[in-house]
């Protein structure tokens, strides 16, 4: 166990230099989230929803969409480049065990993440009069919880995925969800009722709930918008946090089930 | 050597992808201290045979251990024990090769392993630290993944075609390398399809045909197995010999002889049966001789070849076929 912790820090440490080294994902995986948020801001700011500015509930909405980007499209597409270019083959064949060698590259798109999260915080707190995050805890924890999901099915994708060109649409169908059908542009209650079954299903929205509720100390879960104690707004995430772990399990199951190592032959 | 303990033993191992089944209960065994070359032709069975020792994979049938444990199950504990350089390794391209050579040395030192310091000097790449993985040849990455695989001290060291688009000189370089692993003690498994490599090289080999080992034992009772060969002409065609002699040639050691005409020349060989006695093909050509004095026939470009793994290879392959 404490091995594969440190192989996981070394490998995740020897991603971050490799995206630094890769344009294209760092276009893809750190600036575009940022940018649709700017844009979102831009179109939608001014107007008012649930006792917040929309742009504070949009800026707070943005962790979920950096969710899709940063750790579902980068690790999809790492895993396929990796298992297709023989690394993931070659790296089981060292020291890393495969939790070591899965868990590096999850806890190098958690390091990316975060890193967003901080730069939204900073943005917020500029444009916001109260703009810090109000329960770090409740909300570093739906972050940790929705890293994880993510992770465990980009592994599951990326199975299923044949190349790297490839998995660039494979996560189209996830990333629309994120962006139609999760609370990041408005509350679930303001959706079509079609798109609102799936939002209530999807993992992101727990997330953004949570981390939004956490943020704001409002209550988010169903945008009543009045303020929650701390108290509160932990027994008020619970159903959430229950959602999550329920993702988690189907995420491992799925991801155990589909996750390759090689190629496929012939 | 007799005393040493198995390193890797494999007993009536199977396994296969689907239906196929590309290896077919085979069993060898490797002492400590030794190099194993399994010999095959392409889609023999080797790899997934290495597959399977390696811990990649769990095996359809028989056993196998490596150090007295499961490959497969107890991975975790022979991980660190083992090194392994597949038959094409995979590569984080835009790492450099001193940063590649860094991360892995660092994973081995983390496993509690002290890694050497001197990897890349000892497969000549100094020069070409600085350099990203995405831009060495074919045959500089065939020696990074070898580096890679001893880095850590291992006691068990696994190579799947270790030499496969090298030079020559690059060849003669990794051969020494690995002499000197053994010399250390390591215990090498080699998969190799060049017959020079592993008679050079191993202590003992296996040739594997189509999943099955048809031959194995130390290079030289594998070799001795292939017999001499008895060559020569006879400037007469076999029916003009038949007239002169009667019975035609003679069998030799209980070889029979082999003609191929070619317009008035008949060319003979023989291939002699094994014989542990080194002076087998001596005592074989006796007759012969005699035969050519009584029948007054000079036997042109005589020539006596010692068997090469060749012969037994092609032998194998052939007569599966």
């Amino acid at each position: 166990m404490r091995t594969d912790v440190m192989h996981a820090v070394r490998l995740a440490r020897v991603d971050l230099k490799l995206l630094g080294r890769n344009q294209t994902a760092m276009i893809n995986v750190v600036l575009l989230p940022l940018i649709m948020g700017w844009l979102f801001t831009v179109t939608l700011g001014g107007e008012q929803l649930a006792g917040v500015s929309m742009t504070l509930f949009v800026l707070t909405g943005l962790p979920g969409v950096m969710l899709g980007f940063a750790v579902f499209v980068h690790l999809v597409i790492t895993f396929t480049a990796r298992r297709e270019e023989l690394v993931l083959k070659r790296l089981r064949g060292g020291q890393a065990s495969p939790v070591g060698i899965l868990g590096g590259s999850a806890l190098g798109a958690l390091a990316i993440w975060v890193f967003q999260v901080v730069l939204v915080v900073f943005w917020t707190n500029r444009m916001e009069d109260d703009g810090l995050p109000g329960n770090v805890p409740l909300l570093l924890l739906g972050g940790l919880l929705g890293v994880a999901v993510f992770a465990l099915l980009a592994a599951a994708v990326s199975g299923i995925t044949r190349s790297a060109e490839l998995a660039q649409v494979a996560v189209l169908p996830v990333v629309l969800l994120i962006m139609v059908a999760s609370p990041v542009l408005m509350p679930l209650s303001a959706m079509p009722a079609a798109i609102r079954v799936v939002a209530e299903v999807v993992p992101v929205t727990p997330v953004i709930e949570i981390m939004r509720t956490a943020y704001v100390g409002r209550d988010f879960f169903d945008y009543g918008g009045q303020v929650m104690g701390m108290g509160e707004q932990w027994v008020a995430a619970l159903p959430s946090i229950g959602i999550l772990l329920v993702w988690i399990a189907v995420g491992t199951l799925l991801a155990r089930w589909l996750f390759r190592w090689d190629p496929r032959h012939g | 050597m007799r005393t040493t303990q198995a390193a890797i033993e494999v007993d009536g191992l199977r396994q296969g992808y689907g239906d196929f089944e590309a290896v077919r209960g085979i069993s060898f065994t490797v002492r400590e201290g030794e190099l194993f070359a399994l010999l095959g032709t392409n889609g023999a069975g080797k790899t997934t045979t290495m597959e399977v020792l390696e811990g990649f994979t769990k095996a359809r049938g028989g056993q196998v251990r490596v150090l007295g444990l499961d490959p497969h199950r107890q991975r975790r504990e022979l991980r660190p024990r083992v090194g392994i350089m597949l038959q094409e390794g995979g590569f984080l391209g835009d790492l450099t090769v001193a940063e590649t050579i860094a991360m892995w040395r660092g994973m081995a030192a983390d496993v509690g392993r002290r890694p050497m310091t001197d990897a890349l000097a000892l497969v000549g790449l100094e020069h070409r630290a600085g350099t990203r993985v995405r831009q060495l040849s074919g045959g500089q990455k065939r020696r990074l993944d070898l580096a890679l695989a001893v880095l850590a001290r291992p006691e068990v060291l696994f190579l799947d075609e270790p030499t496969t688009g090298m030079d020559p000189e690059a060849r003669r370089d990794t051969w020494k390398v690995i002499q000197d692993l053994k010399a250390e003690g390591v215990t090498v498994l080699l998969t190799t399809h060049y017959l020079e490599e592993a008679e050079r090289l191993a202590d003992h080999l296996a040739i594997m045909h189509e999943g099955v080992v048809h031959t194995h034992g130390s290079v030289e009772t594998v070799v001795a197995a292939a017999g001499d060969q008895v060559a020569f002409r006879l400037p007469i065609s076999p029916e003009a010999l038949r007239a002169r002699t009667g019975d035609g040639l003679p069998f030799l050691a209980g070889a029979a002889p082999a003609a191929v005409v070619a317009g008035e020349v008949t060319r003979v060989t023989y291939t002699l049966p094994a014989t542990s006695s080194p002076d087998g093909a001596h005592a074989a050509l006796r007759p012969l001789m005699a035969w050519a004095e009584k029948c007054e026939l000079p036997l042109e470009r005589l020539e006596i070849r010692r068997g090469t793994l060749e012969d037994v290879f092609l032998r194998v392959v052939g007569d599966a076929r």
